[in-house]
Order: structure tokens, then sequence, then C-alpha cells
């Protein structure tokens, strides 16, 4: 029986963020931007979805005057995305189970 | 990355999605290594104007090794600098910055000991001292020259202990080059390669 994919990380933009901020302790909006290509009202968008899940943390703060929106993954959001992963290795190796 | 252009993804794009932004991430790590040289280059010529003064029986007036003190100053100004440019932390930075903090700590005070009591014989102790922290991140980063760098300090360290004052301080200067000059300049060739591929 295969497990459902996460609908909240199944999409490319989220899992591209997830991936990012599971490889770092934490890292500011730009620093997203840059890395996913995106424009900066999607990532917004986004960056909202994982955090109404739990997924991340959002700061936000100044930093010499400039607004700083700085994110975090939680607890939750770490689980969730080893359990997405291995969903996701289920499916590719079914016979590996 | 659009939504409005978002597919649903297949399996491998999904694991090619992550792999790709995990290396990204990966990437980002890659540090310019200009502490590494500075220090690197201190402890050579500290070390080669201490064993000329021995060899060759002559004094600068001043003791070389205030040097140190000296490039503190830079120290602080790049490293202020890098954390401004900054736009992440990574896992491992708070762990290294305890490890090299500690490491300040304790060389500050084998100096002051050394001060205190009026002795030299304890240039072992600092060559040990030298690959601690190198060893360390070396370890953490997977970087093979610094885990090499670290080894090479504890070889000499053992090895000043049969050896007088003189070669002591070519040992020292041998740790510096090996533990960060060295190590220092592959960080910055890496970091201006990966900045190349990046435009």
């Amino acid at each position: 029986m295969f497990k459902e994919l996460d609908p909240i990380l199944h999409s490319q933009l989220r899992l591209a963020v997830m991936s990012l901020l599971i490889s770092v302790k934490e890292a500011e909006f730009t620093f997203l931007k840059e890395k996913t290509n995106s424009t900066a009202g999607n990532l917004s968008v986004q960056i909202n979805k994982l955090k109404d899940a739990g997924y991340i943390d959002v700061t936000k703060q100044f930093n010499n005057n400039y607004p700083q929106t700085i994110c975090k993954i939680t607890r939750k959001g770490i689980d969730a995305f080893e359990e997405y992963v291995k969903a996701l290795q289920s499916y590719m190796n079914p016979n590996g189970q | 990355m659009n939504e409005e252009k978002e597919t649903q993804l297949s399996g491998e794009e999904s694991l090619k999605l992550i792999s790709e932004m995990i290396g990204k991430a990966k990437r980002s790590y890659i540090t310019k290594g200009i502490a590494s040289i500075v220090w690197g280059i201190l402890i050579v010529v500290c070390s080669l104007l201490t064993w000329a003064q021995v060899q060759y029986q002559f004094h600068l007036g001043f003791d070389v090794w205030l040097l140190v003190l000296v490039a503190v100053i830079p120290q602080i100004f790049f490293s202020i600098k890098e954390k401004r440019q900054k736009t992440f932390v990574g896992h491992d930075e708070i762990t290294m910055r305890f490890v090299w903090t500690t490491f300040g700590i304790c060389i500050f005070i084998l100096s002051f000991y050394s001060s205190r009591f009026h002795t030299d014989d304890i240039t072992s102790l600092f060559m040990m001292m030298y690959g601690i922290p190198t060893f360390i991140t070396g370890g953490i980063f997977k970087f093979k020259p610094m885990i090499l760098g670290g080894v090479i300090c504890w070889g000499l360290s053992v090895g000043s202990m049969y050896t007088p004052l003189s070669t002591d301080m070519l040992f020292m200067a041998a740790c510096g080059l090996f533990a960060w000059l060295l190590p220092g300049i592959i960080l910055w060739n890496r970091y201006k390669k990966n900045q190349a591929c990046n435009v």
C-alpha cells in the first residue's frame, strides 16, 4: 500500500523551500528567493502556507533599518519532510518496502 | 518557479528537486577562507622571525608574537562584514563558533602561563592546541586539508619534544602553513571557482 504524499509538500516551490530550510539552521527570505529563482509575491504566498501548516517558523525583524524575514523549519516540518521522502522512495522502489 | 505554471511533480522530479536544493544550500556554505589565510600567514611569519632571532642572534626590539593581537582587528572586521552579507545560518556554525572561541581562550591562557613563568618550553603544547580546532573543523565540514593539517600539528607537537627551540619555531611555521594557510588558499580558490560558476 502506497503512502499518500503530503499535499502541502507536493508542490514545486514549497518543496524547494523545505529542502533548503532542512539544509540550514535558518535562512532569510532573500536567500530562499535567490536559490529558488521565484518571485517575491509567489514565495511569500508559499511561505505563508508552510507557516500555516506549522512546518516553518517565520520571524520578521529589522536589521539596520531594513525589514528582514527569517524562516526556520520546525520539528513538525522536519517530520513531515522525512515522511514525504520515505513515501517518495516507496513509490520509486515499491519492491524495497 | 511560478505558482501559475506549477504542475504535479512526479516522484523522480521531486527527488531531483530536493537533491538540487540541498546541493545549492551546501554550496552556499563555502567560505572565503580569509581568516584562515590571515592567521596562517601570521603564524608562519612570527615563527620564522622568532627562529631567525634565535638562529642569527639578533633582537627585533619587540615581541613579534604581539602581532597576533594586531591581527584580531582585521579578523573582527572581516567577521562582521561576512556576517552582514550572509543570508542564512548553517547548522554547524554555532558549534564552530564555540570550538574556535574555546581555542582562542586556551591559547591566551597558555600564552599567559608562558609569560608568567618565563618558559619557552611549551611550544609542543601550542602545536597540540593548534591541531584541535583544525581537526574538528576539517572533520565536521569533511574538509580533508584541515583534517590533515590537524594531524600534522600533532605530529610536529610530538616531534618538537625532541628538538631545540629554534627547530620548534620551524615546526610551528609548518603548523601555520599546513593547518591554516594552505587550507585557506584552497578555500579561497573554491570560493572564486564557485562564484565563477554562479555568474
